[in-house]
């Protein structure tokens, strides 16, 4: 399913698979215990907006990419009572936190009776870069043709990673290593940026200009959190203020935690064709599994990574760092963005560049735009943003949003870390 | 606007205090997320009573200020969580208090830096936020 290694050549599906539908649930801080908006409904909920946007009858879909996890550090409280008024507003499975707390291919099934002939059903943990691929590489092998795929988080009331594991009073295998001390979940992308400063001659300061610019494209993001709930800005002083997590990550390094779905609706090329949206083909999914010598990956292994990565992305869909009408690669946390954008090599800058071509313009406007999405830092944690974006705006609807400084042809979207990850190459046309 | 000191009485003396109330936003202010037991009304107060008052809160500088501009409100100083040290060296009081919810970023931060703190239903009860006390 994946594409992890160099010298594959150009991928066989390469513009015979399309994105066509996009759906969004509607953002909120936290769940609030309603049946109607726990992570489940709010999933079914993503998903139907993507069938209508693309379109199509229920009946049509015969495939389902689900990522299971909806969370990364809010769990459910071990012997906390639960919600079973919320479970049995639902067909359940046999796990009773699924639809609360998880998310299953049955359990989405079960709940939306339209979906009558869904004959493919796959895994992609974790991210939506992950099930991207695996969507992309099943519609191209011929295993599903119409086929949805969602990722959702829940949030629950209380502070993020804080419980599960880290609640109790040992940690299993290599955890026992990395997390003993307790470090805020950003430390070691601090460590990384901490040195790539001190490598480089740069500073945190530095940052301003792209944490500004995320926030303003995020506030231009009808579907995000901080566009729906709390139309802020980020500008200098404001991100300069804030306290450090770990530093030199400060609060807006990291992104706020969310309840949020969103979904897609891929085809064929040929079916795609017929459908109600304009098709973003896609010309390659490449991953990186690469692993770190140690504990923590060092910035000699970051730089070697995503740059093997970008020959990946590149070789397989038959393009250069020219072709990228923009860049949208993930952000959460904001201070490794800038190894996805080098790794790249957008716009012909190197190791050691991006915080200075951040003090140009990056704008939505300009000729270089880099995250039009705005990533987690513009709308919340979700890892879901930048793909979205991507089909938006090569579909030309990304509202206020749309970039007007390029014409939107190539786009590539992925993560979640410089080491190690999931990525899309996305096209206005087939070629 | 400079603040006139309050009169306290002290055994049948009137003493001038100048008091300072540092506010939390989230999950102590109303218009907070998720909302407070304090009401806006309740700062209207403490600022016509002629405290110094301010923010210190997570939420961006531009943002804490764009909240009290929409409720017609002026404060003496928006700052971060971490930042009440440099409220305290910048404004003289007889009397500093943080009123927040948060144990790790409000009564730590705020009994660090000198101030005294209170838990939102503890300054709803508290004779500061009586009109008549």
């Amino acid at each position: 399913m994946y594409r992890n290694a160099e010298g594959l050549g150009i991928w066989e599906h390469r513009g015979k698979v399309a994105a066509v539908g996009v759906g969004h649930a509607p953002t909120t801080r936290r769940w609030d215990g309603r049946p109607e908006t726990c992570v489940g409904a709010i999933s079914i909920q993503a998903l139907r907006q993507a069938i209508d946007d693309a379109g199509v009858a229920p009946e049509q879909i015969d495939g389902l990419v689900v990522v299971p996890d909806t969370t990364t550090g809010a769990f459910w409280e071990e012997g906390k009572p639960l919600p079973m008024d919320v479970i049995q507003s639902f067909q359940q499975t046999e796990d009773p936190l699924d639809g609360v707390a998880k998310i299953s291919t049955e359990w989405l099934l079960a709940n939306m009776p339209e979906l009558t002939n869904v004959q493919f059903t796959m895994y992609g943990p974790t991210c939506m870069s992950n099930a991207l691929n695996v969507t992309a590489q099943a519609v191209g092998d011929g295993l599903t043709h119409t086929c949805l795929v969602v990722k959702s988080w829940h949030n629950f009331e209380g502070r993020y990673y804080q419980g599960g594991a880290n609640a109790g009073e040992a940690l299993p295998g290599t955890a026992a290593m990395s997390q003993l001390w307790g470090g805020p979940a950003s430390y070691g992308t601090a460590l990384q940026f901490a040195e790539y400063c001190r490598k480089y001659g740069k500073s945190h300061e530095m940052m301003a200009p792209f944490m500004e610019n995320s926030r303003r494209n995020g506030l231009m993001f009808p579907e995000g959190y901080w566009a729906q709930h709390r139309p802020e800005e980020l500008g200098p002083e404001d991100y300069l203020a804030a306290r450090w997590i770990a530093k030199p990550a400060n609060l807006f390094d990291n992104d706020i935690p969310i309840m949020m779905s969103g979904a897609y609706l891929f085809s064929t090329a040929e079916r795609a064709a017929d459908m109600a949206q304009k098709p973003v083909y896609i010309l390659n999914h490449a991953s990186s599994n690469t692993r770190s010598r140690s504990l923590l990956p060092t910035l000699d292994e970051v730089e070697a990574d995503t740059a093997r990565t970008a020959r990946k992305i590149y070789e397989g869909a038959g393009i250069t760092a020219d072709d990228l009408s923009f860049e949208n690669m993930y952000d959460g946390f904001s201070l490794f963005h800038q190894f996805h954008l080098e790794g790249l090599g957008y716009r012909g800058i190197q190791f050691g560049e991006a915080l200075d071509f951040y003090q140009t313009d990056i704008s939505i406007e300009g000729p270089n735009p880099v995250s039009p999405s705005g990533g987690n830092i513009g709308s919340g944690r979700s890892r879901v943003w930048m793909h979205t974006d991507c089909i938006q705006q090569l579909q030309g609807r990304a509202s206020s949003r749309q970039v007007t400084g390029v014409k939107p042809e190539v786009a590539v979207s992925g993560g979640p870390m410089p080491l190690g990850g999931n990525f899309t190459v996305w096209s206005a046309s087939p070629d | 606007m400079e603040r006139q000191p309050r009169l306290i009485t002290v055994e049948d003396e009137e003493w001038p205090v100048l008091v300072l109330i540092s506010f939390d936003i989230d999950g102590t202010l109303e218009i907070g997320d998720p909302p407070g037991v304090l009401t806006m009304d309740m700062v209207r107060l403490v600022r016509e009573k002629g405290f110094l008052i301010g923010s210190c809160s997570d939420r961006p500088l531009s943002g804490q200020r764009a909240i009290w501009a929409a409720h017609e409100i002026e404060v003496d100083f928006v700052v971060s969580k971490h930042m009440l040290p440099d409220v305290k060296a910048q404004f003289e009081a007889d009397v500093y208090v943080h009123i927040g919810d948060r144990e790790d970023l409000d009564r730590r931060y705020a009994l660090a830096a000198g101030f005294e703190f209170l838990w939102p239903h503890e300054a709803v009860a508290h004779p500061h936020f009586h009109p008549e006390i």
